[in-house]
């Protein structure tokens, strides 16, 4: 133990006096740990944002969609080809099913929007006034359409904040106003409450444009629709719902025709698209890593033939094989250990200001791979250097001039 | 204490030329004795010393180190030999730059694998003490004189507590004042300390003053 102190000690003593080297060798591990563990952060950052995304809509939802969206937990490369397209009577038959609680059809639509002069391109979400419940919107100005206006098949929409900000100078402006949908007058009654959010799969609630689906007939003649939304009941498992679901289904669709997905679902498969693409880009890093190593590798070769005159000393003073193998191997790793940890607290701060705009963060795992493989790249970049100065015949290094 | 028989050193050259280094040697060193092994440059002297102190191995022949044949040992067991039996002196001091030389004095505990009989810091203490380094504790061989230097390496050779002192040329990079009292320091180790000490020197005026005087030439005993 004493022997391993004083080793490490004139490890550290060796590189303070030759600081601009230990610096430029252990850059190469800084750089690549840097961009290991940015990388890393980066992947949790958006596995996080995707999460919260999702969480936001409300855990019970399952959406049933014509064709086969997923295969195999990541999503279908043969697209859904499924022609079929959901109408009043599944929306019927899905209702009748006892773990269903909510049963929302949904129409979706691009459209285009305008108040005086300006035109926007916009998505139309017509649906029944759960819709509100199921997604948790709220309003922030006027009030939510209710089932009576969708009755009433009433000329009347809410929009998101988002679209409300681009049409009008403040949200509140837009209330009771009219608004054109593809020529069409509709008076706004409401205007949501921020959701956050939007891209990387998630829905961008917050720049829908929401209508009773009946009023939405107009744009839709065939009375079809694009998904069903199904709430379940939150007693029901979310499997055994789904099961009722697609056997409700099923009486009248083939197995391929539709889907049934929950929230965890379609998380996963997207989680597993941007997991592997994080994978391939932290792989690519590594190599970095490997070069950082070589780096090392040819200094500890400087090293050794620099003190062949010491390693031949200490092997006349009793020193065996093992120590001096030890000695080299542990400054190798030291050495390696050093830039691991530079890296590591220079990934601190910048995922530190990344994190003002985007989740990103470093987890325990990130810190033990960063520091662990640092250590392992010092032992076998180390290893090789240590043992040509271990073997040195005692003789021949303390000759050595 | 260290008997060699029938050793022969040879060395091949780089045109396929065998050179004998040493041929031939029998000698016995007593326990106690003080030693000179004397000889022009190319004698011998330095591989016979190197032979003795187990940092090379001969091409043939028996050395036995109390009465142990020595030549069926290990790497690490030669090793820990050197380590507790002998203590080197060089004509170079060969101290470690970057170590202090209190750092340097304690070089040969952190490789020691078994327990010691004293404490190594206090051996150091008393070292230093005894060989007028107080106050260089801390400071870095190539700060100090070369007498003193020449001390610390003695110092370094005695912290384990050897039962031999094996010098080599240890007065050559010294002035002649400063060369004597490191004699005089050996011989006071002999004297006290029943120390054994084999000095190799070319320089007869150095053999004059031990016990006994093994005169080597062209890799043979006179």
């Amino acid at each position: 133990m004493n022997h391993f102190i004083f080793v490490i000690n004139s490890a550290f003593q060796d590189f303070s006096r030759n600081k601009g080297r230990t610096f430029l060798t252990s850059l190469g591990i800084l750089i690549g740990v840097l961009s290991v563990v940015i990388l890393i952060a980066f992947g949790l950052g958006l596995k996080k944002y995707i999460n919260d995304q999702f969480q936001s809509l409300g855990s019970n939802l399952i959406r049933v969609v014509p064709g086969q969206i997923l295969k195999g937990g990541s999503f279908s490369s043969t697209g859904s080809l499924s022609t079929i397209r959901f109408d009043a009577k599944d929306v019927a038959r899905l209702q009748r099913v006892r773990s269903a609680k909510n049963v929302i059809p949904v129409i979706s639509k691009s459209i285009t929007v305008s108040i005086g002069k300006g035109t926007e391109g916009a998505n139309l979400y017509a649906s029944t006034a759960d819709v509100f419940i199921a997604l948790n919107l709220k309003a922030k100005y006027g009030e939510l359409f209710t089932k009576n206006d969708v009755e009433k098949r009433s000329k009347i929409v809410v929009i998101g904040p988002k679209i409300a900000a681009k049409l009008f100078t403040t949200e509140d402006q837009a209330l009771g106003r009219n608004i054109k949908v593809e020529g069409q007058s509709f008076r706004v009654m409401g205007v949501l409450d921020a959701k956050g959010g939007g891209g990387f799969g998630g829905p961008d609630l917050d720049s829908f444009i929401y209508m009773p689906h009946t009023t939405a007939q107009v744009f839709n003649p065939d009375k079809k629709f694009y998904a069903i939304i199904v709430q379940s009941k939150s007693d029901i498992a979310i499997a055994d719902a789904k099961l009722e679901l697609k056997n409700a289904l099923l009486k009248r669709y083939k197995e391929d025709d539709f889907s049934v997905i929950d929230q965890a679902e379609l998380l996963g498969a997207i989680e597993s698209i941007f997991g592997m693409l994080n994978t391939v880009l932290v792989a690519i890093a590594a190599v970095s890593l490997v070069v950082g190593g070589i780096g090392i590798m040819n200094i500890m070769y400087v090293t050794v033939t620099e003190r062949i005159k010491e390693i031949g000393i200490r092997r006349a003073l009793g020193a065996r094989k093992e120590d001096i193998l030890m000695q080299f191997l542990v400054e190798s790793v030291a050495l390696s250990l050093l830039g691991g940890l530079m890296g590591l607290g220079l990934a601190y701060i910048i995922v530190y200001f990344i994190h003002n705009f985007f989740p990103a963060y470093i987890d325990v795992n990130s810190v033990i791979l960063a520091l662990g493989v640092s250590s392992v790249i010092g032992i076998i970049f180390g290893v090789f250097p240590a043992k040509k100065a271990a073997d040195l015949s005692p003789i021949d290094a303390i000759r050595y001039e | 204490m260290i008997s060699l028989s029938h050793v022969n050193k040879k060395y091949v050259l780089d045109d396929d030329v065998i050179f004998s280094a040493l041929k031939d040697i029998n000698v016995t060193i007593e326990q106690g004795e003080f030693t000179s092994i004397i000889g022009p440059s190319g004698s011998g002297k330095s591989t016979l010393m190197h032979i003795i102190g187990l940092l090379d191995q001969p091409t043939s022949g028996q050395i036995r180190i109390n009465n142990k044949d020595v030549s069926k040992l290990n790497d690490d067991q030669l090793s820990s030999l050197r380590n507790e039996f002998v203590g080197f002196v060089f004509q170079q001091f060969n101290l470690i730059n970057k170590l202090s030389v209190m750092e340097n004095i304690l070089i040969p505990t952190i490789y020691t694998r078994s327990k010691l009989s004293h404490d190594p810091l206090e051996k150091a203490r008393y070292l230093i003490k005894r060989f007028g380094l107080e106050g260089k504790e801390n400071s870095f061989p190539n700060r100090i004189s070369g007498g003193q230097q020449q001390r610390v390496a003695i110092a370094r050779a005695l912290i384990m507590n050897p039962k031999l002192i094996l010098a080599d040329e240890p007065t050559g990079n010294l002035d002649t004042k400063t060369g004597t009292e490191i004699l005089k320091l050996l011989h006071e180790l002999h004297e006290h300390e029943k120390i054994t000490v084999i000095i190799v020197t070319h320089d007869p005026n150095i053999a004059a003053q031990t016990k006994r005087k093994i005169e080597i030439r062209d890799g043979e005993i006179q």
